[in-house]
């Protein structure tokens, strides 16, 4: 140990002696902090708090933050709100167009099915014109590919239909997303308060909570927790219909 | 199976209402009506004479899961078939519908032939 610093330490010790003999409060206050201040850990955490104090202080101060709580979280939520709507409106125009073009396949195909049936009692009624009987075996072949024609379109027309259904699951997605960056808003602004910033956004309500762990209160579970998403699917989701039968029929159903 | 009975379909997304109510329509069903959620459901459901509940879970105001309680409390709908598709796929929470008295229970994505079957096997155990 330095020289120095042995002196400074025993003249350190010495005032603090004194001043408690003397019964000098003030005198031994500093004489005790003089004592204190030596050690590197008093240094270190008044250092810390330097740097805390400051980080908070840049952290309020920081108008991009501002920014962020007042214009940018608030347009994330609109712009997801609005893809939202525009996957609404693309999937029931969609549904719209099936809707009509159904009652079209299925008149066509009446229309080819009776047709049929007449040609059939006009063929039977002259059996020894052998052209005619020629043509409506002709026409008859061509209305039974009509028919199975319109049925090939009508399955494809539920698979479009079905496949609209993306909207609903990527919906209730969005939906969380949203509630999640409220959520955070929420937080953030409450951040900016605590740190006193000039001026924070209004907050808007928080929606439902949702843990991030994966587990999920009764509370929750009854609000429902919204569609699985593949990559966070956890062993206690079902895969498919299959597995929800199975788990009912274990259940007595 | 009687192709005139009166059904409520219950969705928040008017997409999935549209498409369950025109699969319904296909497989010979047309008396159907709609409600965006348990709140405006219950009533219509009191008030509407109505042989067959299809609800969605997770919906705002009042959710798939509180619908069915209510129905099952309410003496006058305690019998009332009550189908669930839902794209709520938790294990614990297919226990808690079957629990409060489903009747059936379709994971989101589905088919029309899912739906067809349950709706056949829902009416066999009924009138049997």
């Amino acid at each position: 140990m330095e020289q120095n610093t042995q002196n400074g330490r025993i003249a350190a010790a010495q005032a603090l002696l004194d001043a408690a003999r003397a019964g000098d409060e003030d005198a031994y206050a500093t004489a005790l902090l003089g004592l204190n201040q030596d050690t590197p850990l008093f240094d270190e955490v008044g250092r810390m708090t330097r740097e805390v104090h400051e980080a908070l202080m840049a952290f309020a101060e920081d108008d991009r933050l501002n920014h962020l709580m007042q214009d940018d979280m608030p347009d994330a939520r609109e712009r997801l709100r609005y893809v939202i709507t525009l996957t609404d409106q693309a999937a029931n125009r969609t549904l719209a167009i099936v809707e009509e073009a159904m009652p079209v396949a299925e008149r066509l195909m009446d229309r080819s099915e009776r047709l049929r049936q007449e040609l059939t009692q006009i063929a039977a009624k002259e059996p020894e014109n052998p052209r005619l009987v020629t043509v409506v075996h002709t026409l008859n072949s061509y209305l039974d590919s009509v028919l199975n024609s319109g049925d090939t379109l009508k399955r494809h027309m539920t698979e479009i239909m079905m496949a609209q259904e993306f909207q609903d699951l990527s919906g209730q997605l969005l939906l969380r997303v949203i509630t999640l960056l409220e959520q955070l808003e929420t937080k953030m602004v409450g951040l900016l308060k605590v740190t006193g910033a000039r001026s924070a956004s209004q907050s808007s309500t928080p929606g439902a909570s949702s843990s991030a762990s994966g587990m999920h209160s009764a509370d929750e579970l009854r609000a429902g927790i919204g569609p699985a998403v593949p990559q966070t699917a956890a062993k206690d989701v079902v895969k498919n219909q299959d597995d929800v039968d199975d788990l009912l029929a274990s259940l007595g159903f | 199976m009687d192709r005139n009975m009166k059904i409520l379909v219950v969705d928040d997304f008017s997409t999935m209402r549209r498409i369950i109510k025109n699969l319904l329509k296909e497989l010979g069903f047309s008396n159907i009506d709609e409600a965006d959620d348990g709140v405006t459901a219950l009533p219509m459901l009191q008030q509407g004479q109505y042989d067959f509940l299809v609800t969605d879970w997770n919906m705002p105001g009042m959710t798939g899961i509180d619908l069915l309680k209510a129905v099952r409390t309410d003496p006058a709908l305690a019998q009332l078939p009550v189908l669930m598709v839902t794209a709520e796929a938790k294990r614990e929470q297919i226990i808690m519908a079957a629990q409060a008295g489903v009747n059936g229970y379709i994971v989101k994505p589905f088919n029309g032939p899912t739906l067809k079957e349950k709706i056949e096997k829902i009416f066999e155990r009924v009138q049997s």
